[in-house]
């Protein structure tokens, strides 16, 4: 009686697809489908949440303003969650822009049935947490890697986890954007990327950087890319458990 | 004496009597002493800890044997938040007893039972994690960011919040691995303080005279996660110490 699934949707994002079916049918008629453009803003801390991101491609970033145009990025996410956590947990919980990075694809569901669900205490309940868990381990593992280590390294371990997430081995992504996110300076950045080009780790040119060789650069990073990139995998292979 | 009820812990205080009463059974009193390790490795694995007493860092593992403090965490909240959201404890950072601390332990699979039923208990986890989060947020911003002399500020007055009178007392070479900074930069940074007349330093202790001479001198960082203390405090129906 169901429908064969497309080639690709839904379940391309893997809190859904770690849901029994029922679970799944309950919400499957509210699912929207949607595109996400480069530098859309899913949710803002000053805003009310009305939906939830169900990422099926594409990297969203978190990240955190302060007053005077510090910033930080806590956190990197694609498929293996969403965005837009607070509508879930009754209010917002991370305190961070959710900006999409790369674009790619979303599906969306709207405040009221995410609640309800939610509120059954059901495996989405289940996955959403252990989703929160690992953003807020990101989050932690940068305070760490803000205070170790250098600029070089934190440009390295956003590469890769971008890169653990799209397909192939590219990013297009400008100087003053990384330097945003990273919050340092551009100049910072133009030194790191130099860095980075004469080790051979990447290809930086008309903002698109290339890795061709993803074993040099991962062997260029600082534990913290090691830790996260654990953390999520772990997620994976619970929400796979279903 | 404070922490010998659970209900010094504000999670637990601002449970309704019904709410309080499923779990309060289960709650196991725990001592540790300061400079008490990672509560994973004293066996209090699958657990959540509902802190009544004393103030506890939550900490990541550094380059070798090294931790660094993200988050300090008093009696408005509890170590262990693994327990509830699932993650395996393995993964987790772990936390540490800065001075002694009393907790109220309550085992894994009862502290999610009572979080999906969805009643006061989910809420006041949730907002705890709110308060938490922004707390890892805005630190991950202030070492990106800021001075360390800003850094100590904000912690000092951060502790101030869960410790009663105006004492610290946690030694510098603590502060400076919470902070994730060496030893002598600490000193230094604490040496400034004190010749500008805001701390007072003595043998294994601050002491802070004047808490708004401190908090003039602080980065934004420090008023940003006290709002979100306040908050939580609100919240949990209690008004802020400090208010």
């Amino acid at each position: 009686m169901t429908d064969s699934q497309p080639a690709s949707g839904p379940r391309d994002n893997l809190l859904l697809a770690g849901l029994p079916d029922d679970a799944y049918e309950r919400l499957a008629a509210d699912l929207q489908p949607v595109e996400l453009a480069r530098g859309q803003l899913l949710s803002d801390p000053t805003a009310e949440p009305d939906r939830f991101y169900f990422i099926t491609a594409g990297v969203v970033s978190l990240l955190y303003h302060t007053a005077n145009g510090s910033s930080a990025e806590l956190a990197v996410v694609g498929r293996e969650g969403g965005a837009g956590l607070s509508v879930a947990m009754g209010g917002h919980v991370f305190p961070a822009d959710e900006v999409v990075q790369v674009p790619g694809s979303a599906w969306t569901l709207r405040a009221e049935p995410m609640r309800r669900e939610f509120d059954r205490g059901s495996e989405l309940q289940r996955n959403l947490l252990r989703f929160s868990q690992v953003l807020m381990a990101q989050m932690a593992q940068t305070v760490v890697c803000n205070r170790h280590h250098s600029v070089e390294q934190q440009l390295v371990r956003w590469v890769l986890l971008s890169l653990d997430r799209l397909p192939g081995n590219d990013l297009q992504m400008t100087q003053e954007s990384i330097a945003h996110m990273l919050g340092v300076r551009r100049a910072g950045v133009t030194e790191a990327a130099g860095h980075l080009q004469r080790k051979g780790a990447i290809e930086y040119t008309r903002g698109r950087i290339h890795v061709p060789d993803r074993t040099a650069l991962e062997a260029l990073a600082c534990e913290c890319y090691r830790v996260v990139k654990s953390e999520y995998e772990h997620l994976a292979r619970e929400s796979a458990g279903g | 004496m404070q922490g010998s009820t659970p209900r010094d812990n504000l999670l637990l205080r601002c449970l309704p009597a019904r709410e309080y009463a499923r779990v309060s059974a289960g709650l196991e009193p725990r001592e540790l002493e300061h400079g008490a390790g990672c509560l994973q490795a004293a066996g209090l694995d699958d657990a959540f800890h509902f802190i009544a007493s004393g103030l506890v860092s939550l900490v990541r593992p550094t380059d070798g044997d090294g931790h660094t403090g993200i988050a300090v965490v008093g009696r408005e909240g509890g170590a262990g938040l693994e327990a509830v959201t699932g993650g395996a404890s393995a993964l987790a950072g772990g936390a540490v007893a800065l001075t002694p601390v009393r907790v109220w332990s309550l085992e894994g699979e009862a502290m999610r039972r009572e979080f999906a039923r969805g009643g006061a208990m989910q809420y006041n986890l949730l907002r705890f994690l709110h308060a938490l989060a922004e707390q890892v947020a805005r630190t991950a911003v202030c070492k990106g960011h800021h001075s360390i002399d800003d850094q100590l500020c904000r912690w000092i007055l951060l502790a101030l919040d869960r410790l009663p009178d105006n004492e610290v007392p946690i030694t510098q070479a603590v502060i400076g691995q919470m902070l994730g900074v060496r030893r002598a930069s600490v000193t230094d940074s604490a040496a400034r303080l004190e010749r500008d007349g805001l701390i007072e330093r003595a043998r294994g202790r601050l002491h802070v005279p004047d808490r708004a001479a401190l908090e003039a001198r602080a980065c934004a960082c420090y008023g940003a996660i006290r709002a979100e203390h306040d908050d939580l405090h609100r919240c949990l129906g209690e008004t802020s110490p400090r208010a």
